[in-house]
C-alpha cells in the first residue's frame, strides 16, 4: 500500500477545517515523536507536547478519549500550565486532541488546533474521529510490513522522533553518572528556565557546546 | 416474542457486543445459545478452521458429552466439514439413510438421539473460516426462510471473529512499533553515552556499539540496554571477544 504519511496531517485538518493537525506517536504514556504536522504552529503544538509531557495528544491518549479546548486563551480548567502560554503566543486559540486507535490498541493522538475560539460542531467532531481512525490504521498498515523489532522505513523516513534529544541524554547521563531518564529531565528543565527548546538544548550538548557536568550549582556551562 | 423480532433483537445484542476487547468465547456461546431458541433445534455449535487447517469447536450450546463428541468426530467427516470444505450450506441431511455420505458420524448421531443435522457456512468474501452447527431430536425438515434465519446468525459469529482477528493483530503490529521506538530510543541514548566517555562523535560511537553486539552474537539494541543500565563499562566495548571477564 502507497501511502504518503506526511499527507495524513493535512488531510486531517482539511477535512474538520482547522487551522492546522500533527499526529504524535505516542508508546507508555510518552510522546515518542511527530509523525507530521501541517504548519509551523502545529510542528510547534507537537515540539511543546514531547518537551513538557502535557497538552491534549498527551491527555487523549491517556485518557484514552477527544480532549476538546475550545477556548485555549481564556481555558474552563488550568491545565497543561507549561504548554498554554507558549502555544497562545503562537495563535493557537481553540486546540482538540483524539486518540489514535484500532479497538483497544493505542498508538498515539492527533492534534487539531484553529486560530479562533470556538467548539467543534458534531460534524467536525465526527470528521475528526473519522480522521484519527484513519490515520491510526494507516500507521498500523506501514508498521505491519516492517522486520520485527524494526520501525517501518516510511515511518522513520518522515517522523521526527528527536533522536539528538536521546543522544544529548546519553551523554549528560555519562557526564553526570546518572540515569538517562534523569539526563531528560535535566535537559528539560534546563530548556525551561532559559526558555530554549529541548531540541536547541540538545544540539548544543551533542556538539559539545554545553556540559552538564561543570558545576555544581545547577548553571551548567557553555563549552 | 415472534421469530423476526427475536432474530433482529440478537443481531442488534450481538453487534452492540463487538466493542473494544470483548470475549469471543463468550459472543460465540451466546450466539449459539440463541440459536437453540430461535431455530428451534435441540443443540448448536460453532466449529472453526484452526491454523494447522482442521476444523476445532469453539462454542457449543451444551456441554454433554455424546454432542461434544460429534463435533469432535467432524474434523474428519460429517456435514461441518463438508459446508467448510464447499463453502454451502448442508441441510437436510437424513442421518437414517442408507449408504450416507458420513457413515460413522450418522450412527453416532443417531445413538446420541439425534434425526437431523444442518451445517451453515461461516464466510466472509472468498474466506470460508468455519460453520454453524445445528442438531435436532425431530426429524424436521428446514424451509427456506430458517435457513436464511441461520444464515444470519452465521454471518454475525463471522464478524465477530473476524473483528477479534483484526483487533489481536493490531495489537501485535502495535507492540512491534512500540518496540522498535524504544529500542531506537535505547540505541540513540547508549550512543550519546559512548560518544561522551570516548569522545568520538555519534557515526563511530554506533560503529563501537555494532561491532561489539557483532563480535559478541548480540543484539544491538541489548547492548544498548546494558549500557544504559550501566550492565556494561563503555572501555569495555574496545575489547575483543573473551577478554571480558578476567
Amino acid at each position: 500500500m502507497e501511502l504518503e504519511t506526511a499527507r495524513l496531517c493535512t488531510m486531517c485538518a482539511e477535512v474538520t477545517g482547522m487551522s492546522g493537525a500533527g499526529i504524535m506517536l505516542m508508546s507508555g504514556d510518552i510522546a515518542r515523536g511527530s509523525l507530521c504536522s501541517t504548519n509551523s504552529v502545529s510542528a510547534l503544538v507537537e515540539e511543546l507536547q514531547f518537551s513538557l509531557g502535557e497538552g491534549p495528544c498527551v491527555d487523549a491518549y491517556k485518557d484514552d478519549r477527544a480532549v476538546l479546548e475550545p477556548d485555549l486563551a481564556d481555558p474552563h480548567t488550568g491545565r497543561w500550565l507549561a504548554f498554554t502560554g507558549p502555544a497562545v503566543a503562537a495563535g493557537v486559540r481553540a486546540i482538540f486532541g483524539f486518540p489514535l486507535q484500532v479497538g483497544a490498541v493505542r498508538l498515539g493522538a492527533l492534534n487539531l488546533y484553529r486560530d479562533s475560539p470556538g467548539s467543534l460542531t458534531d460534524e467536525q467532531h465526527a470528521d475528526a474521529l473519522v480522521a484519527a481512525d484513519i490515520a491510526a490504521q494507516a500507521i498500523l498498515v506501514l508498521q505491519a510490513k516492517a522486520p520485527p523489532g524494526m520501525l517501518a522505513k516510511e515511518l522513520e523516513a518522515v517522523a521526527d522522533f528527536r533522536y539528538v534529544v536521546h543522544q544529548a541524554s546519553g551523554m549528560v547521563a555519562a557526564q553526570l553518572d546518572i540515569s538517562v531518564v534523569q539526563a531528560l529531565i535535566r535537559l528539560k528543565s534546563h530548556a525551561f528556565g532559559n526558555d530554549l527548546s529541548l531540541d536547541a538544548v540538545a544540539k548544543d550538548v551533542v556538539s559539545r557546546q554545553l556540559r552538564f557536568d561543570a558545576t555544581t550549582d545547577g548553571s551548567d556551562s557553555r563549552g | 416474542m415472534p421469530r423476526e423480532a427475536l432474530l433482529a433483537k440478537t443481531l442488534v445484542e450481538l453487534a452492540d457486543s463487538l466493542v473494544a476487547d470483548f470475549d469471543v468465547v463468550e459472543l460465540l456461546t451466546h450466539l449459539v445459545d440463541r440459536c437453540v431458541e430461535i431455530l428451534d433445534v435441540s443443540a448448536a455449535g460453532l466449529m472453526l478452521v484452526a491454523p494447522a487447517g482442521d476444523l476445532r469447536l469453539m462454542a457449543s450450546s451444551s456441554e454433554a458429552m455424546r454432542l461434544l463428541e460429534l463435533f469432535e468426530l467432524q474434523a474428519q467427516q460429517g456435514p461441518c466439514l463438508d459446508c467448510f470444505r464447499t463453502g454451502q450450506p448442508v441441510v437436510n441431511s437424513d442421518l437414517t439413510a442408507r449408504d450416507g455420505p458420513w457413515p460413522r458420524f450418522s450412527a453416532q448421531a443417531v445413538e446420541a438421539g439425534f434425526h437431523s443435522v444442518h451445517a451453515l457456512p461461516m464466510r466472509l468474501r472468498g474466506t470460508v473460516i468455519g460453520a454453524l452447527n445445528l442438531f435436532d431430536f425431530e426429524a424436521g425438515r428446514m424451509r427456506e426462510d430458517d435457513v436464511e434465519a441461520a444464515q444470519a446468525l452465521a454471518d454475525v459469529g463471522t464478524i465477530g471473529i473476524l473483528t477479534h482477528r483484526a483487533a489481536l493483530e493490531a495489537r501485535v503490529v502495535n507492540e512491534q512499533l512500540n518496540q522498535a521506538l524504544n529500542s531506537r530510543i535505547a540505541i540513540e541514548q547508549a550512543k550519546g553515552m559512548v560518544a561522551e566517555r570516548t569522545k568520538h562523535d555519534m557515526q563511530s560511537s554506533f560503529s563501537t556499539l555494532r561491532d561489539y553486539a557483532r563480535s559478541h552474537n548480540l543484539r544491538l539494541v541489548d547492548v544498548a540496554d546494558d549500557i544504559i543500565n550501566g550492565r556494561l563499562d563503555v572501555p569495555a566495548l574496545d575489547r575483543p571477544p573473551g577478554a571480558d571477564s578476567a
